[in-house]
């Protein structure tokens, strides 16, 4: 999976600034997508293309449960949030409706890793490339549940063994 | 070994279970609410798939429900049809409903309790973050994304990975428990911990300043455990839970068999292990008010708004954090937190609108006036509450120190319905969550108890309401 990397350096992005609460009333994918981190970045709707990943700090995904962050962030296009670590909810609302992959980075690929870098990510191996600056980074291994809900291609679709 | 409250409410539950894999958990609750359920029950149409237990299914509207005069039409289109998606959403899938015009209607963590439906030893899930509330009453109750609604509307089940028990004791006795309240007890402790400090925990509140406080106090603690990263939040259940829950609309009929096996059951064993351990003591701490843009960006009413460097102890992302956020909240390092005036308060929220949150801060307004530049608003948790609160004339009080007494709703807590801070406005606000424009688009948010909500309505500034006789 490959994309160009949109940095914002810091941690506790949080679900209210993905995606403010008024638009929590908005049933349209599509519609939602162009508010999407309108809270703290007000150009994103205009720089992101399809295929980019998010890279970010700790706690991305705080506060309210709402699945309309992560639907929001997957409809711009966003394949992929590479963050030091994620708030429970967010994460498990990425992948249960298939909608994006929370990838957990160490500080290197974080440190290292700069706006606008194309990397290459691979789930298999648990690698992420960058193209940009020839370096590989270890990325955190998906739990065993997690990492059969995103195969299967989210809650609905897993089933138990 | 012994175990955990946490681990013997999670073991009851396990339905499937392997090792290594996660747990097919049941869930005894569910409770819904208007914004993160349309797509759910959609799910459910579309898959030709009922409600598994209706009975267990609990809904009603808060989230945008407008808080003025009831009578009214819906103004916001949007908001209308999100209303009446529940309304149908209900009536198709055989679920019950307080709605808009019921008695019951209330903010969902505020109605659960006050109606017998949440119990203690039961699992309790809503797709809304704050849920952690019911774990006042030694439940397991945690927030839910749509998808998971979905599957848990259609199976009564999750799947979930099993959190670690985390022990948070609170120790000693607050030398002024009207001025310092379980608000300041919480913001503290998330102010030590950090916003992620709880990530992938179950957060068991313990000791003699958490058996001190009453219900009511105890859920607004357990309510904040999620803006700690934690699960859930819960709290052993002893005598002051079981007489809260006794007599109420839901209330089990063979309630004092149940309190038996509670009382037998529902502990912590003494040899129990937690992976994580924090204390606090409560001895000497001051009201809270936060500066910054999360809750753990917090401080003593009598500190100064803090210089980044010093606040991130030489962590650049926080050093960062804590820059962009006195940019956003125009505020300047040293500047005394009492010097920070107002535009505007909201005393209401689920952590902070229940009856003994309105009576604390009736006593700081009586035979007291709104400070002339600030508008203040108190939006009861629930229609009881309101009731209540009318019959003790605490309406009066505040109506009668210029401030709105209003419909029950979560409000402006998250600026979804049409209360809501104007770009640049600063509010004392009893909420949750100091987000960027969490309460509208520019809205300023330092977070802080009702009592401390209450002075700085009046004072029109932050006051340190222990100066204040509250009688």
């Amino acid at each position: 999976m490959k994309g160009n990397v949109i940095k914002y350096e810091r941690d506790n992005i949080d679900t209210d600034v993905i995606i403010p609460g008024q638009y929590l009333k908005v049933h349209d994918y599509a519609e939602l997508a162009l508010h999407a981190m309108e809270g703290l970045d007000p150009d994103f709707h205009s720089k992101v293309k399809e295929g980019d990943f998010i890279l970010s700090g700790r706690n991305f995904g705080c506060g309210s449960s709402r699945e309309h962050a992560p639907i929001a962030l997957s409809h711009s296009g966003i394949k992929a949030v590479l963050a030091l670590s994620f708030a429970r909810i967010f994460y498990r609302n990425a992948v249960d409706g298939a909608f994006l992959l929370p990838i957990e980075i160490e500080e290197d690929a974080y440190s290292n890793i700069s706006e606008g870098d194309e990397i290459d990510i691979d789930i298999r191996s648990n690698e992420i490339k960058n193209l940009t600056k020839n370096k590989t980074y270890k990325m955190k291994p998906f739990s065993e549940i997690i990492g059969k809900i995103i195969e299967a291609g989210g809650l609905f679709k897993y089933k138990p063994d | 070994m012994g175990k955990t409250l946490f681990e013997k409410i999670w073991d009851a539950h396990i339905v499937v279970e392997k090792e290594n894999s996660p747990s097919l958990i049941y869930i005894d609750r569910h409770l819904v609410h208007e914004v993160t359920s349309p797509q759910a029950f959609d799910g459910l149409r579309m898959n030709n798939r009922s409600v598994r237990r209706p009975d267990l299914t609990i809904a009603t509207m808060d989230h945008n429900v407008p808080t003025n005069n009831r009578t009214l039409p819906i103004l916001d289109q949007t908001s209308a049809i999100q209303i009446q998606t529940l309304e149908k959403n209900c009536k198709d899938f055989g679920i019950q409903l307080f709605d808009i015009n019921s008695p019951n209607q209330g903010i969902v963590h505020v109605i659960g309790p006050q109606l017998g439906i949440t119990l203690p030893g039961s699992t309790i899930v809503c797709g809304d973050s704050h849920t952690s509330t019911h774990g006042a009453f030694g439940a397991l109750a945690f927030g839910i994304g749509t998808s998971e609604v979905e599957h848990v509307l259609a199976s009564q089940t999750l799947w979930l990975e099993k959190p670690k028990p985390f022990e948070i004791r609170v120790e000693g006795k607050r030398k002024n428990p009207h001025a310092v309240t379980a608000k300041d007890i919480v913001l503290s402790i998330i102010k030590n911990i950090g916003t992620s400090g709880g990530n992938g925990t179950v957060i068991e509140y313990r000791g003699e300043g958490i058996s001190d406080l009453s219900m009511e106090q105890r859920m607004t603690i357990c309510n904040m455990s999620i803006e700690a990263g934690a699960r859930a939040g819960l709290i052993v259940p002893d005598e002051k839970t079981y007489e809260y829950l006794r007599g109420r609309k839901y209330t089990p009929k063979n309630y004092e068999s149940l309190v038996d096996y509670w009382r037998d059951n529902l502990k912590t064993d003494n040899d129990a292990k937690f992976e994580k351990n924090y204390t606090l003591h409560v001895d000497n701490i001051a009201p809270q008010v936060s500066w910054g843009t999360n809750p753990g960006m917090t401080c003593d009413v009598t500190e100064s708004v803090p210089f980044p460097e010093d606040f991130s102890k030489g962590d650049q992302n926080q050093k960062k954090g804590a820059e962009k956020a006195l940019e956003y909240m125009a505020l300047k390092p040293g500047t005394p937190i009492t010097e920070i005036k107002i535009d505007r308060v909201f005393i209401g929220s689920c952590t902070n609108a229940r009856l003994e949150d309105l009576i604390e801060a009736s006593k700081v307004v009586k035979g007291r006036k709104l400070s002339s530049h600030v508008r203040a608003m108190v939006v009861p948790g629930s229609q009881m509450v309101k009731k209540q609160a009318e019959e003790l004339g605490l309406d009066k009080i505040f109506t009668d120190a210029n401030f709105e007494w209003r419909e029950a709703g979560c409000s402006m807590c998250l600026g979804m319905n049409p209360d809501i801070l104007s770009p640049g406005e600063r509010c004392a606000s009893t909420s949750n969550r100091n987000f960027e424009g969490r309460q509208g688009t520019g809205g300023r948010t330092h977070l802080v108890s009702p009592v401390m909500a209450a002075a700085a309505a009046i004072e029109g500034h932050f006051v340190d309401v222990r100066e204040m006789d509250l009688n």
